[in-house]
């Protein structure tokens, strides 16, 4: 039982990262593959004042939320410049610099060792600490970025979205300014991956480099190609099938290192044949 | 002790192994006009033929090397067969590419990291102590000068190819439009079999000469394929001669940027001056 609570809970916070990049790559069309590095900031930001200030997680959870806006703007700025290909690939860039500055700046972020002994949240004196408990809050963050994600690609804020994927330049001679709408989809979409690294970090309780590499990226981009682009829907349930599927691999009995390993091959095998057989995944709208 | 001859030493030879992948990258990118991300691991591959061969099996070395050209080249061939050509026959956009190649990417280092296990491995038979030459100071290995020669050798014969042979001239027709190579009666297909054999196998030659350098691991291959996208990028995509340019201008940043920061950040170091170029001068040196 406390086996399934824990996949649940997983599932939860790769959920709240597939529906946030959904919205940058699946509604308005931008191949970022620097998520992991949103996720880490919102993560280290959550652990450094939990450990080291002994503040509220949920102030830590808003204060991660402001440094991430506050730091992609800055990269989203410079990424709108780019398009297609080489959004991609500047995009790549920044989730490198970022795992080089977590993996590096050690007064601050410890290195290597990674942080340990991180606090599950609080609030008015009651204690997240259960896994039911932590399940239940997951599951309402869960619930409200998905509301918020449901809101904007409903909103007409969100059509704008669509149509810039589907024609930049036709929706600009409508007098509609695209590097702000990207922008905005940009920063929206960081804030919330730090809210899952926030819930991550107090999760795990210990935080290292490691996790948040080009690989991670490359898996939420899976996710949600997997379940389906420019839809909240399969997100979520692109993030249950890649967090379930290798637990079976779990029961076939590889020793722990050549699983991991199978995980990622599972991934890549997975990536090619959706590129060759399904681009809009299993319950997509839209095709890369 | 001064120490800039070996700085200058030391990024002459980082810039001929990039130089290495990017001319393949090129190459490849010039034909077919997607990021083949999937290339970065086919230099793993050729790093863990020759290793295979050469110290498991204990073949002579260049029987052994040549094996493993032999079977990047084919690897390539049979990646562009089954993935990337019936992609491209859709008319399938380049993110869609970019995306199943980094399927690949991640597919190769997984399947290499589960027969070879992820641990760091050397290519030389006897780790003795290597020859050394000493030039005003700087160190240079007998390694690094076979690096420095061949890296050279295979610039020059690539540029002859390209433009004295038939093939090289089918080469270019393909990559000025595809449609007219076709009109005129180039047979693409097998002239885009033979741009990934060659670049597949210059990739695997560039993985072996790292082996017998400093040593392999299976994720070698992303660090290297990001460093020849970056020269690449930096020379002006697509332009052959660019990208030794490029190789040359980051192997000199990156040696002296760690001279003054410290080695860790290589990576960024790296990234940054991809993306200094990609905002103020996105056409790199070279304009194609």
């Amino acid at each position: 039982m406390e086996y399934l609570i824990h996949l649940a809970i997983l599932i939860g916070i790769y959920g709240i990262l597939g529906l946030s990049l959904n919205l940058v790559v699946g509604y308005t069309g931008l191949l970022s593959i620097t998520h992991a590095a949103f996720y880490g900031l919102g993560a280290y930001v959550t652990a450094i004042l939990l450990t080291s200030f002994g503040a509220n997680f949920f102030v830590a959870l808003v204060a991660g939320m402001i440094i991430t806006a506050l730091v992609s703007l800055i990269i989203g700025a410079t990424l709108s410049r780019f398009r297609g290909d080489y959004y991609a690939l500047g995009s790549f860039g920044f989730n490198v610099i970022f795992y080089s500055i977590f993996l590096n700046w050690q007064e601050l972020t410890r290195g290597p060792l990674g942080i340990p002994g991180i606090a599950r949240p609080s609030l008015f004196g009651y204690s997240f600490s259960s896994s039911t408990s932590f399940l239940l809050l997951t599951l309402a963050l869960l619930a409200l970025v998905y509301a918020c994600a449901h809101f904007i690609s409903s909103s007409s804020f969100g059509r704008v979205l669509k149509a810039i994927r589907e024609d930049e330049g036709a929706i600009q001679v409508f007098g509609y300014h695209s590097a702000y709408y990207k922008l905005t989809i940009f920063v929206i979409g960081a804030m919330m991956a730090s809210v899952a690294g926030a819930l991550f970090a107090s999760y795990i309780t210990f935080i290292d480099p490691s996790t948040f590499t080009l690989n991670e990226s490359i898996f939420i981009l899976a996710i949600i190609i997997l379940g389906g682009l420019a839809n909240n829907k399969g997100a979520v349930l692109g993030a249950a099938c890649l967090i379930l599927l290798p637990e079976l691999l779990r029961f076939v009995g590889f020793p722990s290192d050549v699983a991991a390993q199978m995980r990622q091959l599972v991934y890549g095998l997975l990536l090619i044949i959706l590129m060759l057989y399904r681009p809009q995944g299993l319950i997509g709208e839209y095709k890369l | 002790m001064d120490i800039i001859p070996q700085l200058i030493v030391n990024s002459i030879i980082a810039g001929a192994i990039y130089t290495l992948i990017a001319l393949g990258f090129n190459l490849i990118y010039g034909t077919v006009k997607f990021f083949d991300l999937g290339y970065g691991a086919l230099a793993t591959v050729g790093g863990y033929s020759v290793f295979l061969f050469y110290k498991e099996l204990g073949f002579n070395l260049y029987l052994s090397v040549l094996i493993a050209l032999l079977i990047t080249g084919l690897i390539g061939v049979l990646l562009n067969w089954c993935i990337y050509e019936p992609l491209r026959r859709r008319k399938a956009s380049s993110m869609v590419l970019l995306v199943a190649s980094l399927g690949v990417l991640t597919m190769l280092q997984a399947i290499i990291a589960i027969l070879f296990t992820s641990q760091f491995q050397t290519l030389t038979r006897n780790s003795g102590v290597q020859r050394v030459f000493e030039i005003n100071g700087a160190v240079i290995t007998g390694t690094q000068t076979i690096i420095l020669v061949t890296g050279l050798l295979i610039m020059a014969g690539l540029a002859l190819l390209l433009h004295y042979t038939r093939f090289g001239k089918e080469i270019r027709a393909i990559s000025d439009d595809e449609e007219v190579a076709k009109i005129v009666g180039i047979n693409t297909s097998y002239v885009v079999s033979g741009v990934f054999f060659i670049g597949s196998a210059i990739a695997g030659f560039a993985g072996a000469l790292i082996g017998f350098d400093t040593g392999i691991e299976p994720t070698m291959g992303l660090s290297l394929l990001l460093k020849g996208v970056i020269a690449a990028i930096i020379g002006g995509v697509g332009n052959v001669y660019g990208g030794v340019l490029g190789a040359f201008l980051l192997g000199f940043v990156e040696n002296f940027g760690i001279w003054q920061i410290s080695g860790e950040w290589k990576d960024a170091i790296a990234f940054a001056l991809l993306l200094i170029f990609l905002l103020f001068r996105p056409q790199g040196i070279f304009k194609r």
